[in-house]
Parts: C-alpha cells; sequence; structure tokens
C-alpha cells in the first residue's frame, strides 16, 4: 500500500517537473513604470504560454484568486490582460494541481520619482534623470 | 555687505536644527538611504577659457546618501531643517564648480599681446591657476505638478573668493512609460569678489599677453534637455544637453575666449539596488 502510494506520489512529481521543464511563459510588457503625476499604469498585457504537451493548464495573476482563464486539452493558448497597476505582481502557469507553479514571470513596477525632494535636486550629473 | 547677514542666517539654522537630529535613525521602509549608480558613454563640457581644453565625460558615479536630517550628494554634504508638504530647507556644503575649467588649461608660445598687436619674441603663457572654494549655504526644494523649483544661496567659507552665490532652477519632466524628456532652465547672480577671483585678472598675472582685469558681478543664465528611456529596472539610455551664458564681467575678462558654455552628453546608466 505505503509503496504504491509513494510511486504515485513519484509520478506525480515527475509529471510535474516534466510540466513545469516544458512550459514556456511569456508576458509583454514587463515593465510598468509611474511617478507622482501617473502613480497607476494603464497596461495592456499579452500573456502567451506554450507546453510541451496537450494538457489541462490554468493561467493566474496576483491580482485574482480564480483563475484568469483555463485551457482545456491545449499546449498553447494567449490572453489580453488589461488592466490597471501600482504594484509588482506576477502572472503564472498551472496544471491540475494549481498549487504547483509550472511558469512564473514577474511584472516590475518602478517608481521613478521620490517623495524626499532632495533625490531630484540638480546636481553635477550630467546623464542622471532620477 | 551681506556677509554677516548671511553667515547669521546659516549660524541660526544650524542651531535650530540640531535638535532634530537625534531621528537619524528613522527608517523610511520602502526607499534605500543609498543611491548608487555609473554611467558610461561619451561627452564633452566646453571650457570658456582661451588656451583650455573641453572637458570630456566618459565614466561619470553618482554616490548619494539620504537620511533623516544629514545627505551626502555627489560631493554636497546637507543637513535638512524643513521638509513639510510645501518645501524642503537644507544647509548644505559643497565645492564651488567655477574651479573645474581651470585644470584643463594649455601653456603656450603666444606671439600677440593683449590689445593684438605682435610681440617681439613669442612668450610663454597659462591662464592662471584657481583654486576650488568650500561654500557653505542654504537651499529650498519645491514642487507640484507644476514642475520643481531649487533655490539656493552660498558663500564662501575656506576665504578663496570671499563672495557668494545665489541660484534658482526650474525644471519640468514629462514621462510617457519609458520615455522622459526633461527640460530645465535658471540664472545664477555671482557677487563682484566670486566674479573677480575666478574671472579677473591682477597685475601680476597679466604680464604682456593678458592685460590686468577686475570683474564684477553678473548673472549666468542656463538650459538644459534632457532625454532618457528606461531599458529595465536599473538600465537607461539618456542623451542631455546643455547650454549655459556667462555673465557680460566674466565674458569681458581677457582668459575668457566665449561667453558660453556647452555640454552634451550620451550613454547607459546603472542603477544599483533597485
Amino acid at each position: 500500500m505505503m509503496r504504491r502510494f509513494a510511486l504515485s506520489l513519484l509520478a506525480i512529481v515527475i509529471t510535474a517537473t516534466a510540466q513545469a521543464e516544458e512550459m514556456k511563459l511569456s508576458v509583454k510588457p514587463l515593465l510598468c513604470i509611474t511617478d507622482s503625476r501617473n502613480a497607476v499604469c494603464e497596461m495592456s498585457f499579452l500573456v502567451v504560454w506554450e507546453s510541451g504537451e496537450s494538457g489541462y493548464y490554468c493561467l493566474f495573476s496576483d491580482y485574482h484568486k480564480a483563475p484568469l482563464r483555463c485551457w482545456t486539452e491545449e499546449r498553447e493558448g494567449r490572453l489580453n490582460d488589461d488592466r490597471a497597476v501600482r504594484e509588482t505582481f506576477s502572472f503564472w502557469m498551472t496544471g491540475t494541481d494549481t498549487a504547483a507553479r509550472l511558469a512564473e514571470v514577474r511584472v516590475e513596477v518602478l517608481r521613478m520619482d521620490s517623495d524626499d525632494r532632495r533625490r531630484n535636486r540638480r546636481t553635477r550629473h550630467v546623464w542622471d534623470i532620477n | 555687505m551681506l556677509r554677516q547677514p548671511i553667515q547669521l542666517a546659516l549660524l541660526l539654522i544650524l542651531i535650530l536644527a540640531v535638535p532634530g537630529l537625534a531621528d537619524e535613525n528613522a527608517e523610511n521602509a520602502n526607499e534605500s538611504r543609498w543611491q548608487l549608480g555609473a554611467a558610461l558613454g561619451y561627452g564633452i563640457r566646453s571650457n570658456p577659457l582661451v588656451q583650455s581644453d573641453d572637458i570630456p565625460i566618459v565614466v561619470d558615479l553618482d554616490i548619494a546618501w539620504f537620511g533623516e536630517h544629514f545627505f551626502f550628494d555627489n560631493g554636497d554634504l546637507g543637513l535638512t531643517f524643513a521638509d513639510n508638504s510645501a518645501f524642503t530647507a537644507s544647509v548644505i556644503t559643497r565645492i564651488n564648480s567655477d574651479r573645474v575649467f581651470f585644470g584643463n588649461t594649455d601653456t603656450r608660445f603666444v606671439v600677440f599681446d593683449s590689445t593684438g598687436a605682435p610681440l617681439a619674441v613669442p612668450t610663454l603663457f597659462k591662464p592662471p591657476d584657481r583654486d576650488y572654494a568650500i561654500e557653505l549655504g542654504v537651499e529650498m526644494l519645491t514642487g507640484g505638478d507644476w514642475g520643481a523649483m531649487q533655490l539656493t544661496a552660498f558663500h564662501d567659507i575656506s576665504g578663496t573668493h570671499k563672495g557668494y552665490e545665489l541660484y534658482a532652477d526650474y525644471s519640468f519632466g514629462w514621462r510617457q512609460q519609458r520615455l522622459y524628456v526633461g527640460p530645465s532652465f535658471g540664472l545664477s547672480y555671482k557677487s563682484a569678489e566670486l566674479n573677480n577671483y575666478y574671472w579677473g585678472v591682477t597685475p601680476e598675472e597679466a604680464g604682456t599677453v593678458a592685460f590686468p582685469y577686475e570683474a564684477g558681478a553678473g548673472f549666468n543664465w542656463h538650459a538644459r534637455l534632457m532625454i532618457g528611456y528606461q531599458l529595465d529596472k536599473r538600465w537607461a539610455v539618456s542623451l542631455v544637453a546643455e547650454y549655459e551664458r556667462l555673465n557680460d564681467e566674466a565674458s569681458a575678462s581677457p582668459i575668457v575666449a566665449t561667453n558660453r558654455v556647452l555640454g552634451w552628453f550620451a550613454g547607459a546608466s546603472y542603477r544599483f539596488g533597485r
């Protein structure tokens, strides 16, 4: 009984690893820039994924507990996700086990100015933009 | 005449600021106190002196640390004594920037004197050297949706030029995601003592080539345009052009060849710790 359970567990791990190795996830754009005048980025993200084998896959983001979308018996897919972004967040793909992330991409939010005015003082740096 | 009031005002500000220094350990959790960067590219800053070379810019470092009250910003040492929604004010010690031109001058044989008449014998001439001055002053920063303003008043405390400078700069930036365009312009008033120390010529320095010259006070003005493009969190490319018009008193000096300073730089910059 224990041996069968261990083999099943091993099979799940191997399958998940294989899926993780084969899953490709890309997101564009990867950088959102904010400043004091534009504290939010209104972005349209193009999310594209491709797997080595057909299966059940779901796309998640930090913004929702529920998947943005799931695909059944597919090996590739894409989604346009329009949203207002304030903080760095991630998109990730899962298989049937939604706790295991097969691929993950982080979208960075970069605040370009500072509340500290001294950081924006004019110095002798000709190239400095922030 | 203005020296004593300025020094008294600075002393008063320092005294008022001291009680606030106990809070120096307060941390802003979201922002590192360090600001470290480096730029690699090429640019020049022209030199208005006669017999001088332009100042090349290839590598530039940005090293700054901002505490609650104290800060170090690329050679400037500051003590912030007021910071509120309207403005930030600091007492700052810095090194005067006019000296930079005097480190790139050449010694050459000259065949004409200061009036343009030919010399009997070619004479060696080098523009006179000048020392760095350490200055103490007050800086006020303010800004909002309308842009940013920087106002400063600095006085020599090293006994070098014994003068003062008043400065104002206005900047406004437009950002479209990764692209940033930032023009700025302003002016500075240089006192007669400051102007004369750097741009004047004493009878001893004049010799047969230059004529003795005493510079009075005057206004410089400047304009700058910066275009930057953020490649990722740490890398950016930027193009900067800067124009500074020297005051007439400095421009009329026999050791000054042109009344303008032009600068530009194009390169890539890297910001550490983001």
